[in-house]
Formats: C-alpha cells, sequence, structure tokens
C-alpha cells in the first residue's frame, strides 16, 4: 500500500534490532494502558508484537495485559482513526501509550499517484480527507463527502435527484467542452468517468439527466479521499490530469482479531424549498384583476404536493475484518434505500466489497493484495428532464397545473385535457415508469515481490466492468401528443468495461545520512470499451401489461432498434517519479508520464507530461528548530504540464456511418493532429503551523494555463452533416488563490472546539481565441425556439451569459430591452469567483457537535425556471409565479431570454449539522457504540428566487458544456437522520 | 523453495500479460473509407443529395424564411407569448438581421450541404445520366448562395474537408453555373418526372441565372444585357415548345396533395409523402399551411404566419389566386385556400371560435408585436397556397403530406419571358404573355406592362414560392419601405456571412456593412 511507511518501518527495525540486541529467552509479561490524545482510554485498540500473531485488545479502561516471547522488540499498537504506533519493549514491562488521530497529525500519509507519501514530504498541493472527517448525511455518490472540504475544489449537485450527477471542478472550469470532471482513481484503477446508464429521450419530454458515476462505491467503504490540484501532483496521471485528481482508498482490514463494525442509519426527507406560485384563492383573484373570465376551473388543489412526499432511507452497512501478520482481510456489506422526495423516485444500493493483503514466504518478500468491489444499484427516476418543451417535465407540470383546476374527477380518475393542453402531474407521474439497473464490478490484484530491503516490483491488474439496464414506458392515457392513444416503451442495455495493466518498480533508500532517495517507474496499459443495443416501440394495444415485456405488440413499422459500439480506447504509459529529500529541509520532486491513446491523431500517437516541484522545511532550519511559536513552516513551488484527453474514441478518425437506408455517409471527418488539451500549471504554497499545531493551514497560488482547447465543430461548409475535431491555440487561464486556516479553538481535557475555514479565489477567462463563436446553454420551454444563454468570447470568463438587456416595461406592459431587443450582451457569468467552506466540532466529554458549510459568491444563474414555465401569460390557463400579479407586466407579453431571469446566485448552505454521543462499550459485546442525529440542507442563506443555488441543469449544445442554468430540475431534499454505529 | 519460484514465476507471467500496443484504433460501429465504399451506392448518393433540398428550401424556417419574410409577402408576428423566438422574425421583417442570425447560419449550411451531397455523388463514379442530375443539384444549391450571399464556397470531388474550401466570386460563381447548365441539358432526361432534374428544369434555372446576373453582379444597380435576355427568350421558347406543360385550370391544383398527376406547370419538385418527406431532414410542404391556420382551423395550425394588407389589395376581387373554395378541403373541413380573411368556418359551415370564444374572425390589421389579449390570436390575413393533404390524420399536420414541393414553374417561365422581352424594347410581346396568364386567372387584362405592375404581376402569381426578395432585389425594389418595414439599407442587399463559417473558411469575405 505504503512504500514509504514500509520504507519507514523497516528503518526502524534496524534501529530497535542494535539497541534490543540482549534481550532474554523466555515469554514475559507487559502491561499497559492505551489512551487517545485527549487521555481517554482507548477500548478495543489492538496491541500485537511485532512479527508474530500474538495480540490482545485494550479493556474498557484502555489496559492491556499480554505475554510477549523474550526475543521480542517491538509492540505494534493500532486502532481505526488512528496512527499505528510501534513502541519499543526492550528492558520494559509496563507502557503508557497516547496514540495520535490519524486526521490533524502531520505525519499523516497522504496518497499521492502511484504511491503514497507522509503529509509533511508533500511537494505538490494535495489534499487528504480521511473519514473521520466526511460530511454527514445521506450520502450516495463519495463526492459529496468531501463538499465544501477542500480548497480549490467545487462539488455541486445538478439536482436533488437520487444518484444524480455532480459537477465537480478543481480549480475551475478549463475545457470548453464536457470532460472537465477530474480524473477518479479508486484503489489505483482510474475510472473512465461515464457510466453505463442508458440514455432515454422520450417523446417531447426531453433528456433526463446522468447519473453520477460514482454510485457504485459505498461511502463506507471509503478511508480516505485525496484531491491532487496541482501539475506538480497531477503529472503522473499525464493526459488525464489536467482536471486534477482524486483518489480514493477504500479500507483495509486491521491485524488483530477478527472486528465487526454496524453501522445504522435512517432519515426522512422532504422538499427544501417550494417555488411561490399561486394557490386556487390567488388564482381566482389574479383572474378578476385581469379581466380574465376563463381560467378558473373551481376546485383548489396543490398539484406540487401531489407529487411529493416524505423520502425514508435507510442504510445498514457491516464490515468485519481482521488479520495477523501475514495477512489481513475486510469484508463489508452494505444497502441504501433512499426514497425520492419525487413520487416514484428513488434510489436503491447494494455493495457488496472484500480486500485482503497477503504476504508470503517466511521473509515476506511476496505479497498479493486483492480487492473486489460489487454493487447493484437500481435507479427509479421521473420524468424530470433538461430540455423538456412545451409540454414540460414533471416539475414544469406541477408547476404549471391551473390551482383551480381538480387533478382527479369526481369518480377518481385522473383530470386528463386535451392533446397539446396541460398535462396533469399526478397523471403524469402514475403513466411513467423509469427503472434503471446497474451492475458493477471492479476488482484488482496486485501481486508484488521485494527484490531488496530497497527495491520492490508490483503489478496492478484492475477491472471494472458495469452493465446498465434500462426500462422506460409512459402509458396511453397520457395526452403527450405522439403518446396519447399510442404509449411508448424502451429499452437499452449499456455495457462498460476497463482493464487495467500496470507495472511499477519502488526505490526508496538512505542513500547518504544527508539524503533520502525514492523513486518509483512504471509501464501501465489501460483499455476501455463502451456500448450499447436498444429498442423501443409506440402504440400498444393494452395497459395491462408492461409495454416492454411486449414489444413485439406494436407494428414493426413502429418499432425501432439501434446499437453502438465505441472504437476501443486504449492507453500506453511509462511514467517515473524521483523524490530527493536532503536533511528534512530541502526536497526536490520530477515526474514525466508518455502517454500514448489510441483516441490521439497518428501524427501526435504520444503526449509527454513533465513536472517539478521544490519545497523548504524552514521550520527544520537551525533558526526555527527549537521555536515555540512555529511548529511547522514550508515553502513549495511545482510546475507541471498535463492533459486532458476527453474526447470520444474515434474522433481522430474519418468514421461512416450505416444509415436506415443500407447506405453510410460521412460522420466524422478525419484529423491525424488530434491530441489532448495540455494545462501549463504553475503552484506556490506556504504551510504552517503555529502554537504547537494548534493553528495551521496553508496558502496556496496556481495558475493554470490551458491550450490546445478540444473543439468539436461541423465539417466546413460545403460538406455533409458531419463534424470534426480539432485543438485551436486558445488559452483558458484559471488563476487564484485557496487560504485553509485550521484551528483548535479550545484544547481542553473534557472541552475542546476546533474551526476550519477555507476559501477560494479564482477568476478564469478564455484568450486568444478567434474561431467561430460557441454557443451554449440552450433555453427550453414554450416561444423561445433555438434560444440560448451563454456564448464563448475571448477575454472572458467561459460560459459567460450572452442575453438582451432587460431594461422594464413600457406603458404597454411590453418588456424592454436595450437596443429593442436587437443586440446581446455579455451581462455575467457563472463560475464562482469566491467558494467557502467552514467545517466545526465541539466535543464536550462524549458529546460531539460537527456541522459543515459551504458557499460560493460572484456568480450567476440563469433561471430558465421562471423563464418559461411560470411566465404571465399562462394565467388562465396555468399557473405563474406568484410574484407577477399585480407588476406592469402585460399578460401578451413576450417569453423573451434576457438579463431578467439573471440572478446572483451568492449563497452559504448549511450542509449538515450532526450531533453524536459516545456511549463506548455496551456490556461485554457491543464496543465503542455511539448514536448521532443529523439534519442536512438545513437551510440555504442567498437571494436566489429558484429552488436552490447549487444547480446545474445540463443544457449543453452539442456537447458544449452549459453551467448554472436552472431549468425545473428535481427539487433539493432537506433531510434529519439518526444513525447508530457500534463494533462486535 | 519450489513455492517461491513459483510464486515469482506466477506473478512475473500475470506480469507478462499486458505488452506493449501499437495503439491502432478499430472503429466499433462505424466504418472507414474503404469499409463504406462498398457500401455506397451512387444511386442511393443520389437519393441523398435530392433528399437534401427539403431541410433548407421546404422548411418554414430555412431558405424560404430568408426569401419571404424579408420581402413583402410574409410575416410572423409576435402573438403575446407565441412567435417571440427570440426576434428572429422581427429581425427578418424590419430588415435588421446580423451574422448571428440562426436562420440565416442554417440556410447557409444547409444549402452547401446540398452541394457538398450532389457533389459527392461526381466522387463515386456514376453513370452520365446520374452525374448530370448531381451537377444540376449542385447548380440549383450555388444558385441559391449565389442569390443569398454573393459568393459561394465551392469544393471538387475528394477534396479533404479539413481544409476550408475555395470561394468562387459572384461573376466566378455565375459562370460555373451557366456553363454547368449549359453542359448537362443534353445529357438531362426528356421524360422524367418534375420530381427528377430534367432538362426543361436545367433550362428555367439557366434562365434565372442570366436574368439576375446583372443584379447578383451589382444589386444596387442591376444591369441587363440584351444578349443575357435573348437567352431567357430562347430558353423559355425551348420549354414551351416541349409541349409538357400548360397554364392550370384551377391555380391552386399545382400545389395540392395528387399535384404530381394533376398539377400541368410544375417543371422541377421534391417528392413529398409517406417514406420520402418523412424521412429528410427538416419540415416539408405542411409548413405552408401549418404555421400560418389558426390552432382551431382543421387541419391545426401554429397560428403564426399571415400577409400584410398592402400586399393583399394587390389582387383584384375576381383574380382566382387571391382564394376561395379547393374541392376536396373546403367541403371536408370548412377550410378556404389563397387569403384567409374574416369568419373563418368549419366542417359543416360552423362558424370557428379563438381560444377565448370569440368568433375567429381573421382581420387586415397587424402589428409585428401583437399585444392586445382580445386580438392578438386573429391579426392577419393568413395564406394557403397548398391546399392541405387531408388524405389521412397524419398527412394534414405532419410531413407525411404528399404535397410535392415546387420550385419551378411554367407560369414563372412565362413571366419570366416576358420579363426579358419588357427589358429588351419588346413591351407588346411581353403584354401578351402576361394579359394570357392573367386571364387564365380570372384578372383582367393589362393595358399596358411596365416594370412597376410586372413586379406585382409576379407577386400574385408567385407568392410564397420562395422567389419574392430576388424578384425585388432585380426589380430594384427590395430596400423599398413598405407595411411594418419602415427603413432600410443598401447591406441588407445580401445576407451576412454567418460568423460561424467567416471563423472557419478564411476565403470567404464578410460581405459590406456587417
Amino acid at each position: 500500500m505504503n512504500n514509504l511507511l514500509f520504507c519507514k518501518v523497516r528503518l526502524l527495525c534496524s534501529l530497535l534490532l542494535l539497541v534490543a540486541g540482549i534481550a532474554s529467552a523466555q515469554n514475559r509479561p507487559v502491561t499497559g494502558k492505551i489512551t487517545d490524545e485527549n487521555g481517554n482510554p482507548v477500548p478495543g485498540a489492538t496491541i500485537q508484537v511485532k512479527g508474530t500473531s500474538t495480540g490482545t485488545a485494550a479493556t474498557a479502561d484502555g489496559t492491556f495485559k499480554l505475554n510477549v516471547p523474550a526475543n521480542a522488540n517491538t509492540l505494534v499498537i493500532s486502532f481505526i482513526g488512528y496512527v499505528n504506533q510501534e513502541v519499543s519493549i526492550a528492558g520494559k514491562s509496563e507502557f503508557s501509550i497516547s496514540l495520535v488521530p490519524t486526521s490533524t497529525t502531520l505525519t499523516d500519509v497522504v496518497v499521492v499517484g502511484y504511491g503514497t507519501t507522509r503529509k509533511k514530504d508533500l511537494t505538490g498541493s494535495v489534499v487528504s480527507i480521511k473519514s473521520a472527517d466526511f460530511n454527514k448525511g445521506i450520502v450516495t455518490a463519495p463526492d459529496q463527502l468531501i463538499q465544501g472540504k477542500v480548497a480549490g475544489l467545487m462539488v455541486m449537485n445538478n439536482s436533488g435527484a437520487p444518484g444524480g450527477a455532480t459537477t465537480v471542478r478543481i480549480r475551475g472550469n478549463s475545457s470548453v467542452r464536457t470532460g472537465n470532471q477530474p480524473l477518479y482513481v479508486v484503489d489505483g484503477m482510474p475510472l473512465d468517468g461515464r457510466t453505463a446508464k442508458p440514455s432515454v429521450n422520450a417523446n417531447g419530454l426531453g433528456q433526463t439527466p446522468d447519473a453520477n458515476p460514482l454510485n457504485f462505491i459505498n461511502s463506507f467503504d471509503i478511508q480516505s479521499m485525496d484531491v491532487l490540484k496541482d501539475a506538480s501532483a497531477t503529472a503522473i496521471y499525464g493526459a488525464r490530469g489536467a482536471n486534477g485528481v482524486v483518489i480514493i482508498t477504500t479500507k483495509k482490514g486491521q491485524s488483530g482479531p477478527p472486528k465487526l463494525d454496524v453501522n445504522y442509519s435512517v432519515g426522512a426527507s422532504s422538499i427544501l424549498k417550494k417555488l411561490d406560485v399561486l394557490d386556487a384563492a390567488g388564482y381566482r383573484s389574479a383572474l378578476k384583476q385581469y379581466n380574465l373570465t376563463a381560467g378558473d376551473e373551481g376546485s383548489s388543489v396543490d398539484a406540487m404536493n401531489s407529487i411529493l412526499r416524505t423520502g425514508i432511507t435507510h442504510n445498514v452497512n457491516v464490515g468485519l475484518s481482521g488479520g495477523n501478520e501475514n495477512g489481513v482481510y475486510r469484508a463489508s456489506f452494505g444497502m441504501l434505500d433512499q426514497q425520492g422526495i419525487v413520487k416514484k423516485t428513488g434510489l436503491k444500493k447494494y455493495t457488496a466489497n472484500l480486500n485482503g493483503q497477503f504476504k508470503l514466504l517466511d521473509n515476506q518478500r511476496i505479497g498479493i493484495d486483492y480487492s473486489i468491489q460489487a454493487a447493484h444499484t437500481t435507479e427509479q427516476i421521473a420524468p424530470i428532464t433538461n430540455d423538456a418543451g412545451f409540454t414540460g417535465s414533471l416539475i414544469g407540470q406541477a408547476l404549471q397545473w391551473n390551482p383551480t383546476l381538480a387533478l382527479r374527477k369526481a369518480d377518481g380518475s385522473f383530470n386528463l385535457l386535451g392533446a397539446g393542453s396541460a398535462i396533469n402531474p399526478e397523471a403524469m407521474s402514475a403513466a411513467y415508469d423509469d427503472d434503471v439497473n446497474i451492475n458493477s464490478i471492479l476488482a484488482n490484484l496486485s501481486p508484488y515481490i521485494k527484490i531488496t530491503d530497497d527495491l520492490e516490483y508490483r503489478f496492478v491488474y484492475s477491472i471494472n466492468h458495469q452493465v446498465g439496464e434500462r426500462e422506460t414506458q409512459i402509458a396511453s392515457f397520457i395526452n403527450i401528443t405522439g403518446v396519447q392513444d399510442n404509449g411508448q416503451a424502451y429499452y437499452g442495455v449499456n455495457t462498460l468495461t476497463s482493464q487495467l495493466f500496470t507495472h511499477t518498480l519502488n526505490y526508496n533508500k538512505q542513500v547518504i545520512k544527508a539524503l533520502f532517495l525514492s523513486a518509483v517507474v512504471g509501464y501501465e496499459s489501460q483499455q476501455f470499451n463502451y456500448k450499447g443495443r436498444s429498442m423501443g416501440g409506440l402504440g400498444f394495444t393494452t395497459d395491462e401489461l408492461k409495454y416492454v415485456d411486449i414489444l413485439q405488440n406494436p407494428t414493426q413499422t413502429n418499432t425501432f432498434i439501434s446499437s453502438f459500439k465505441n472504437p476501443k480506447s486504449e492507453l500506453q504509459s511509462f511514467f517515473g517519479r524521483v523524490n530527493l529529500n536532503f536533511f528534512d529541509k530541502y526536497l526536490l520532486t520530477a515526474t514525466l508520464r508518455a502517454d500514448g491513446s489510441s483516441k490521439f491523431g497518428e501524427n501526435n500517437k504520444y503526449g509527454y507530461f513533465p513536472s517539478f516541484a521544490a519545497k523548504w522545511n524552514i521550520a527544520n532550519e537551525p533558526f526555527l528548530k527549537d521555536n515555540k511559536t512555529v511548529t511547522q513552516l514550508a515553502l513549495r513551488v511545482g510546475w507541471g504540464i498535463t492533459g486532458n484527453q476527453e474526447f470520444p474514441a474515434g474522433a481522430a478518425q474519418e468514421q461512416y456511418t450505416l444509415n436506415s437506408n443500407g447506405g453510410a455517409s460521412l460522420s466524422n471527418v478525419a484529423n491525424p493532429n488530434l491530441k489532448w488539451e495540455s494545462s501549463k500549471q504553475l503552484n506556490a504554497g506556504i504551510d504552517y503551523a503555529f502554537f504547537n499545531g494548534r493553528l495551521y493551514g496553508s496558502i496556496d497560488y496556481f495558475n493554470k494555463n490551458t491550450t490546445n482547447l478540444l473543439f468539436n465543430f461541423p465539417a466546413i461548409q460545403p460538406a455533409p452533416a458531419s463534424n470534426y475535431w480539432i485543438n485551436l491555440p486558445a488559452n483558458v487561464i484559471n488563476k487564484g488563490f485557496e487560504i485553509v486556516l485550521r484551528g483548535d479553538v479550545v484544547a481542553t481535557k473534557d472541552f475542546t472546539w476546533d474551526l476550519g475555514v477555507n476559501a477560494t479565489f479564482l477568476t478564469n477567462e478564455l484568450k486568444n481565441y478567434d474561431g467561430p463563436p460557441v454557443l451554449t446553454g440552450s433555453i427550453s420551454g414554450q416561444g423561445v425556439s433555438n434560444a440560448y444563454a451563454q456564448r464563448l468570447v475571448n477575454n472572458m470568463p467561459l460560459n459567460s451569459f450572452y442575453v438582451r438587456q432587460f431594461e422594464g416595461f413600457d406603458d404597454n406592459g411590453q418588456g424592454v430591452y436595450k437596443d429593442n431587443g436587437n443586440s446581446m450582451y455579455f451581462l455575467g457569468q457563472p463560475n464562482p469567483k469566491t467558494m467557502m467552506g467552514i467545517i466545526t466540532s465541539v466535543n464536550y466529554k462524549n458529546w460531539t457537535l460537527g456541522a459543515n458549510m459551504h458557499g460560493a459568491f460572484g456568480f450567476d444563474i440563469y433561471n430558465n425556471t421562471a423563464n418559461t414555465v411560470l411566465p404571465i401569460g399562462n394565467l388562465g390557463s396555468r399557473n405563474i409565479a406568484a410574484k407577477l400579479v399585480g407588476t406592469k407586466e402585460a399578460l401578451s407579453n413576450p417569453i423573451t431570454v434576457s438579463s431578467r431571469y439573471l440572478e446572483k446566485g451568492n449563497f452559504m448552505k448549511m450542509d449538515n449539522i450532526t450531533l453524536s454521543y459516545k456511549i463506548g462499550n455496551i456490556g461485554k459485546v457491543i464496543k465503542g457504540a455511539s448514536v448521532y442525529l443529523t439534519g442536512q440542507n438545513l437551510f440555504i442563506i442567498t437571494k436566489y428566487t429558484g429552488f436552490d443555488p447549487e444547480v446545474n441543469t445540463d443544457k449543453n449544445i452539442n456537447g458544449v458544456t452549459s453551467l448554472g442554468i436552472e431549468y425545473s430540475p428535481y427539487p433539493t431534499a432537506r433531510s434529519f437522520l439518526a444513525g447508530i454505529n457500534f463494533s462486535l | 523453495m519450489r513455492s517461491k519460484i513459483a510464486y515469482i514465476i506466477l506473478v512475473l507471467v500475470i506480469g507478462g500479460m499486458a505488452s506493449c500496443t501499437k495503439l491502432d484504433e478499430k472503429l466499433g460501429s462505424t466504418l472507414t473509407k474503404s469499409q463504406a465504399d462498398s457500401v455506397i451506392k451512387v444511386a442511393a448518393l443520389l437519393v441523398t443529395a435530392y433528399d437534401g433540398l427539403q431541410l433548407p428550401f421546404q422548411d418554414q424556417s430555412n431558405y424560404w424564411a430568408l426569401c419571404e419574410m424579408t420581402a413583402d409577402e410574409a410575416v410572423a408576428p409576435t402573438r403575446g407569448g407565441d412567435w417571440d423566438d427570440n426576434g428572429v422574425w422581427r429581425a427578418l421583417k424590419l430588415h435588421n438581421w446580423n451574422a448571428d442570425h440562426t436562420f440565416i447560419g442554417n440556410s447557409f449550411s444547409n444549402i452547401l450541404q446540398l452541394q457538398f451531397l450532389a457533389t459527392n455523388v461526381l466522387n463515386f463514379h456514376p453513370s452520365d445520366a446520374q452525374a448530370a442530375e448531381a451537377r444540376f443539384l449542385r447548380a440549383f444549391s450555388m444558385f441559391a448562395t449565389l442569390d443569398g450571399w454573393g459568393q459561394v464556397p465551392f469544393r471538387n470531388p475528394g477534396d479533404t474537408l479539413l481544409n476550408a474550401p475555395k470561394v468562387l466570386k459572384a461573376d466566378e460563381a455565375t459562370n460555373f453555373i451557366i456553363s454547368e447548365l449549359e453542359a448537362i441539358i443534353p445529357t438531362l432526361s426528356d421524360s422524367a418526372h418534375a420530381y427528377t432534374a430534367n432538362k426543361n428544369a436545367a433550362r428555367a434555372l439557366l434562365m434565372k441565372t442570366y436574368l439576375n446576373r446583372g443584379a447578383f453582379l451589382n444589386r444596387q444597380s442591376p444591369t441587363f444585357d440584351a444578349a443575357d435576355m435573348q437567352q431567357v427568350i430562347t430558353l423559355a421558347d425551348q420549354i414551351i415548345a416541349s409541349g409538357k406543360y400548360s397554364l392550370a385550370n384551377n391555380f391552386f391544383a399545382n400545389f395540392a396533395y395528387n399535384n404530381d398527376v394533376i398539377g400541368t406547370e410544375n417543371i422541377f419538385t421534391q417528392r413529398n409523402g409517406p417514406g420520402y418527406s418523412t424521412t429528410r431532414s427538416g419540415n416539408s410542404s405542411f409548413c405552408r399551411w401549418a404555421p400560418t391556420l389558426h390552432y382551431n382551423q382543421d387541419p391545426s395550425g401554429w397560428n403564426g404566419f399571415t400577409t400584410i394588407s398592402d400586399f393583399y389589395d394587390k389582387f383584384e376581387d375576381s383574380d382566382t389566386r387571391r382564394g376561395g373554395s379547393y374541392a376536396g378541403v373546403t367541403d371536408v373541413t370548412g377550410l378556404k385556400v389563397g387569403f384567409l380573411l374574416g369568419q373563418q368556418y368549419g366542417a359543416g359551415g360552423v362558424a370557428l371560435k379563438d381560444r377565448k370564444g370569440n368568433a375567429l374572425i381573421f382581420t387586415r390589421e397587424l402589428k409585428l408585436q401583437e399585444t392586445d389579449p382580445n386580438t392578438l390570436e386573429v391579426t392577419g390575413i393568413r395564406v394557403v397556397k397548398y391546399p392541405p393533404d387531408l388524405t389521412s390524420k397524419e398527412s394534414r399536420n405532419s410531413n407525411n403530406a404528399s404535397n410535392d414541393y415546387v420550385f419551378l414553374r411554367y407560369a414563372d417561365v412565362l413571366l419570366m419571358k416576358a420579363e426579358a422581352m419588357l427589358r429588351t424594347g419588346d413591351a407588346a410581346g411581353a403584354l401578351v404573355i402576361v394579359n394570357n396568364l392573367r386571364v387564365k386567372r380570372g384578372a383582367s387584362a393589362f393595358t399596358t406592362l411596365t416594370l412597376d405592375n410586372l413586379i406585382d404581376e409576379r407577386g400574385r402569381e408567385m407568392y410564397w414560392e420562395g422567389w419574392r426578395r430576388q424578384d425585388l432585389i432585380r426589380f430594384g425594389k427590395f430596400l423599398d419601405t413598405w407595411q411594418l418595414k419602415p427603413s432600410d439599407d443598401p447591406k441588407y442587399l445580401l445576407f451576412p456571412i454567418p460568423t460561424s463559417d467567416l471563423s472557419v473558411n478564411k476565403n470567404l469575405v464578410q460581405n459590406t456593412g456587417y
């Protein structure tokens, strides 16, 4: 797992052997007490004689008694959440051992690519978040665990949908196209980043949002998440490192007797915020106010309530681990059953994880590590889409429903209107069934040999295989043109497979007293395969059976079949890293990776990605060595080049697509020069700790310059309907500061209070661009055909809003726009200029109160929901936003995309507050029990009028990413949970 | 010890499994050029090339809109929340579009795509007849590009698509189109259906090229070369002499769902109906009625397009082209054809109502931006040149409609001949041709023929067929002010090169003023 640690252990062993060379040759008793950093006993801590299976566990009061062989020199003390400690027992028989927690110490091990390092030896900008510091609450995918915890990292839930995709950006947007997400590496396996969820675009309903590609990972199984931010840290991932890297490390077994960890929580979720639309009484009075005779249908309903519910979530996790000095294992099982707050939505997730690390041979020079993570997720989806048109998707339909119009007739049946009229949301919910099942396996096998004490060869084989199956149907009774009287069904299966082969040689040696050298070289090959098949039909003769079960029922002309297989994408890489540590004061790191990709054009098959970093541990200089105030002070500078190759396989080649008429036509124009986007990043930082580590943190400056930007343009006319990929020499510059400040405000025996703040100040700009205007941010709804809200332009941030400038209403109640609406202007931008996270925890004896907040400032959101779902012109047939009543706006004012719907997105969100109580041991069986209460998404401080300022409805145009647009998304939930943890 | 060796071997074997790869990329579900060559049949390519006519020329938001909404015949007023579409329609009417206008960008691409599809046929060893048809389609596309933008990006068969194509200037493009059409006329069929490229289609397009050559070279003050006009007359005579066409007894029969059978004037059309228009991109001929008809009419429409009353008033009451009943439509759904004004009726003579419950009475009054909630649904005179296809539920309102789309028509040929005669001093001969047409259409005979009454006559005959902008430019009237268009500027005689095309093809030069 961590070569540096092995090395440390070995060095220590040699020293101990020297010191303890005169041990006697009989068993003898040793006793002691294990305490935590505050002096409290640590029951259950494992005490083991190093190199043997002799061991015991600490009792409830933290004490232990152990007979050790006379030749034993060292005890190893371990406990989850604490650093393993080795204690020399030579010549002593009574010990008082204080364990150091893993989270806040500078001796922490941080996972970097293809190895680990001590935190204090880090030369790059890397943040490691351990499981104890993860966000609490209902967490479906691990990226939410570190939301708000890391400076420079933005994790935004695109919507409130259970299992929905997130927008994750490390140090801003640097790509024009999709492919801004960081690289995720799970136990050494870089993930593909896509999911096997088949997409469906049902008639008139639009595209349902993506699923989170990390859904298959059980948060309970994660030991740590390490965020690699700067190029010196990510260059080891070469052509995939430009967007940063998030390394997820799963929990491993601990040496000792079998231990069973159990964790159960139950929660209830409900909508965080409803939009203010008219109720029946308000609607009636508005009709009067606007002299409308039609529109009052006599009832009084709350359409939004008809599709919402209180969602109950159960989460059970069981972990079993143990082992001895020859091997450790951990098996875990998890079940998450999350009901969405919208009816007929939810996520069920079953995970099983087994891993082990075994050492073979007497001298333990050969070992094998393995792990298998299996997951089954079932996503139940509502018809809430990114780009619904006139008829709207479920949330839009509920918002728009005339509150005086009954949802059900007197006989209890749905009140359905004619084709082209409003759609009854309750009926829509009943008519729509959409389930996605994804089975996923992530397995790896990693044998290694210690060739010498300093040199280790390791091989890793990993496979990630996902099969996603989707069944979607819309019943024939719903009044959507094309569906009504027909019914529609879709069935799709997608398969995503990637395989990894890695060979590494690690070398660690204290070369001379002054110099410690560690180096790694490696060869890696990874393959990605993605394919899918789908079929569907229209025109079913019965509603009695599930349509997807009777796809032969529609006439053949009304069925369709399609399939695709992406070209196999292969990556072949050579890489190396050298760390030099002089006197623990001067540290140098150099890395180089050569990445060859089958996706690259034939003239650019290999990319080379170097990086260099240096660090000066000032605190280790003589003039600071005994300084009482300065515990740590270090300067870091790093520079490197990384790449982003997130374009589709086959993009460099000429491709002809087969048509349904039997012919073929050109669909992709060859570009033999196609290659990766290239990011040069400079990072300079200071790490500091004062007053014995009670105040610590870091300050980083970064400047990331991305060039050879990937664009996908329609072929230059005259040309067929085809596209080509090209690297343009424009630049995206992301630069800014990250400041982290943490402190133990109060640190007494019974009472502690720590507080952490991280802040990011970021600017984003597109430079030297002279290509065609790139439009994105499509605006959906009635009356806005072909409208968009964002345009990429030189010297502006990416995704700047480009809209008409709204100047109020004229005397006729018509919107007035600058230059009569003939011109559009850059009037805002969606990239937060400032992000902030606040983490605090208060401990009093057995009570802990923890809270996490995060916020973002200096950005705009386009409220497409207000623009086209709830305009004033709806009055008389559909519902409107309550605040429009009594304004100057006339009912006839057209729906126009303009700055009127641009809102400031500034917000601070109370992500979660957890109150927990350590019960400790209960009887002789239950150990380390604790109970907790968590409130999640408790409140948001914002002036934004939509559902949630943390929103990113996917409104891409031709694959050009949009940002910061809300279009009737799945609403955010507020949840309360109660849970219990204990061990057996 | 043996087990140790075994382990070492095991590790090395597993390690050796991954060896170096050449990183060659094999396509998955698409074909390479050489694989596609065996799949691609030149006949299918030619069909695809014909298919390329639909999107730019039939669809309501493509080149048709650029040629009609910018002229004095068609308007798409904003009706409250409907038809605002970010002002794209108003910009066309007011002549204040810019290089980012969606329809201009789409039209430019779609017309050029047709050029490519036609050129592509030539790349796959077609027969002489197939090559002639493809070259006609290429010339048709180039003519439209020249008409709209005054310069024509051009690729030879087999050109590398990653490279920007060369651009023909107006005179080069005109000469190229003329030489191409002259070269293919001998090879083109004389007996083909109107929906296949034929000798007379090439002749009619050649007539348009000669007639507009002076305007293409100088749009602000077109000149008309006598030799070009003589070519127009000669070509018209060849078409007349073919004996294939006659002026229809019912003007609207040329546009009906069965116009391939009963239409007597159609020279070049695009075949529509299930299996044809339904398989292509873009809306087909149903979008000559759906955008104009009210929601509550049958067929139900999108309640948008109208004409202006000044144009309507150019017709005499007796002129059959202004509309009336059409057998097979009016007797079935109550819908009349031509211009719709006043109370509208449904089947069985039931007076229709609008969505608010008021009588559905189309009015002469029209504003570009309708705001009065009581009238915004009903303003404007509606135009139904293509009698809707009522043969099925789907054909009323979708690409299933079988009305073949008319590009070139006999009456147009006659009016072009008359124009060429008038421009070369034979006013008397031209008057005979025009009066012959007018009488056939139920209008009174002119006593004299002038350019002013000839352009009006072209409007009455050719309204909504996509030629109005070109005609007005040639007659020097495109920059005049008219109802709902208060001012103008000479730069609007050409459309701007779309910003996105300009930046990827450095051989293009932005038109003056943009």
